[in-house]
């Protein structure tokens, strides 16, 4: 794989984005989401109705749980390993706003050169299809992290100045680098990969979409299931989780470019 | 430089290009001749390497494409595709650079400025591709396909979309790219522009149905000589005749009820010719030249 060439095709893709800048608005709407509701919940809605988080039976319950398998949890009071729970849950939903906002810009990636006919002339430079599949995955990946980046920061800044005392630093353990650092980006990237190999099979980008956005539904029920308390996500269950989304990323490389027929999409282009 | 030998392509069951065989050396240009649908433009796909034919081989320089080394002789090819393809929110400039690097060249800024002046495009450089006319995609589509400076150069309807005066420039850069050894097909159906610009020409029709220089080939498959069939009484030959050379024909040959004569411009003269042979006691029947009769049977 030829560096200069994926890095000259990301640039490429980088600079179709900058000119047309609205692309990244679901990412950065999903991002604002993710940060603002968890501190809508753990914040403002017990100051509004006056009752702590703890008062839910249920809640408590689920807690009872986290704080069992959770040293960290189980060392801090009550209402401050709540809020470290709830601020744990949402950073899930990190996992998830960067997929869903790339992967509209990874839909369109292969289908969207095929209905502007720019495909053709680029199969005609020395660009192998893995520098194409790779390039266009990346240039997909590279704003949604960054947005994603950027929406942890005011995260974290929040957190600082909203929480409790003690909670902040309860909340940087391996467990959350684990997540937002490895497991995120790698869930991102399998997803996305598996959004180009639709993307260059299909001749709307529409469709690619909607088969991509399926990706994200192991990590809805992810996230459902453990804050239903069925599962408790633990440090090694995240290590297993990651390993098996660079797993995921790799395979789907081999497949999407096992998919991605040069003369198919030339030929029969409509 | 580079040679196609007995490529054949198929797309299921439809026989689009039948076994071809030719080659085009450094400093040649040969013409692919022929309506829509002959093949032309899958021809050139497998030149340029973006699809493999069925049967046969396309090499350059005697090595022939191969998965793994498809790559390497795609960086010595300068392809212009059937629509320009450009990307609209890039500026010209940017479309430009982007193949450059893709290709490798070493100074990409300096590759995009030479190929914009050459095509007058320099002042337009920091447009988006967007805002051009359907004139300047087109010499901007030309001027990437040769901003690497390519030694084969492959151009599928170079001059669509481009008014005579652009036209005219651009087959004098090709004549000039000529000069400098470069291997050009194009492929068009523009028979006027093919014998301006090829050494060779082939006429296509999915076999090649005829290769050989412009004039001869002409002469060969678009002769002059129009057709007549008579029917009903039969007026003394030298009264057709007579009339035949009033209306532009010589040549006059007369076999049974078939009359030929050479015009130098069939289509135009043929109903004037017709009326006279008519005026002059024949009943026309049928008529054909050879250059209409190819357009009917494509």
């Amino acid at each position: 794989m030829n560096a200069d060439r994926v890095i000259t095709l990301m640039g490429k893709e980088l600079r179709e984005l900058r000119a047309s800048p609205t692309q990244l608005a679901p990412v950065v709407l999903l991002i604002v989401v993710c940060t603002v509701l968890p501190f809508l919940i753990v914040v403002v809605l017990p100051w509004s109705t006056g009752k702590t988080l703890t008062s839910d039976q249920a809640f408590r319950q689920v807690l009872t749980i986290a704080r069992s398998q959770t040293p960290a949890l189980a060392a801090l009071p009550l209402e401050a390993a709540a809020e470290v729970f709830l601020f744990q849950q949402f950073l899930l939903l990190y996992l998830i706003a960067p997929i869903i906002g790339a992967v509209s810009l990874a839909a369109y990636a292969v289908v969207g050169e095929k209905q502007g006919r720019t495909l053709e002339p680029l199969l005609t430079t020395p660009l192998s299809t893995p520098e194409i599949l790779v390039a266009k995955v990346l240039a997909s990946f590279l704003p949604s992290l960054v947005i994603e980046g950027l929406g942890l920061c005011l995260y974290v800044t929040m957190i600082a100045l909203l929480a409790s005392p003690g909670v902040l630093w309860s909340l940087a353990t391996p467990r959350s680098l684990l997540l937002v650092a490895v497991l995120g980006p790698f869930a991102s990237l399998a997803g996305l990969q598996a959004t180009i190999a639709v993307s260059s099979r299909v001749t709307d980008p529409r469709s690619a979409q909607q088969v991509a956005v399926l990706v994200i539904v192991p990590l809805v029920l992810m996230l459902a299931g453990q804050i239903a308390g069925a599962f408790f996500i633990t440090t090694t269950l995240l290590l297993l989780l990651s390993l098996a989304m660079v797993t995921a990323w790799i395979v789907l490389i081999f497949l999407s470019v096992a998919l991605f027929e040069r003369e198919t999409i030339l030929t029969r282009w409509t | 430089m580079i040679s196609a030998s007995q490529i054949t392509r198929r797309f299921g069951e439809r026989l689009a290009v039948d076994n071809l065989t030719f080659t085009v050396q450094g400093g040649e240009i040969l013409g692919l001749l022929g309506p829509n649908g002959a093949g032309k433009t899958t021809t050139l796909r497998m030149l340029g390497g973006l699809i493999a034919p069925t049967a046969g081989t396309v090499a350059i320089d005697g090595r022939p494409f191969t998965r793994a080394g498809a790559g390497a002789l795609r960086a010595r090819i300068g392809f212009l595709t059937e629509t320009p393809g450009l990307w609209d929110n890039l500026t010209v400039d940017d479309n430009l650079r982007v193949y450059a690097r893709l290709f490798g060249v070493a100074r990409p800024d300096l590759a995009a400025e030479r190929v914009l002046r050459l095509f007058e495009l320099w002042d337009r450089r920091s447009d988006r591709a967007a805002l051009l006319s359907k004139g300047m995609k087109q010499k901007l589509a030309l001027a990437r396909a040769l901003v690497h400076e390519p030694e084969v150069i492959l151009l599928d309807e170079p001059t669509a979309n481009l008014d005579p005066k652009t036209s005219r420039a651009v087959r004098d850069l090709l004549l000039d790219l000529r000069r400098q050894g470069r291997a050009i097909v194009i492929s068009t159906h523009n028979l006027g522009e093919v014998e301006r610009l090829a050494d060779r020409v082939g006429l296509m029709s999915t076999s090649l149905i005829a290769l050989g220089k412009p004039a001869a080939l002409r002469r060969e498959v678009f002769g002059r000589r129009l057709r007549v069939r008579l029917a009903g009484a039969f007026p003394p030959a030298a009264q057709l005749a007579a009339a035949a050379a009033r209306a532009g024909g010589h040549d006059l040959k007369i076999d049974g009820l078939d009359l030929s004569m050479v015009l130098e411009d069939p289509d135009a003269a043929t109903p004037g010719v017709v009326r006279a042979l008519v005026d002059a006691g024949g009943r026309s029947v049928r008529s054909s030249t050879n250059s209409r009769r190819w357009r009917t049977s494509t």
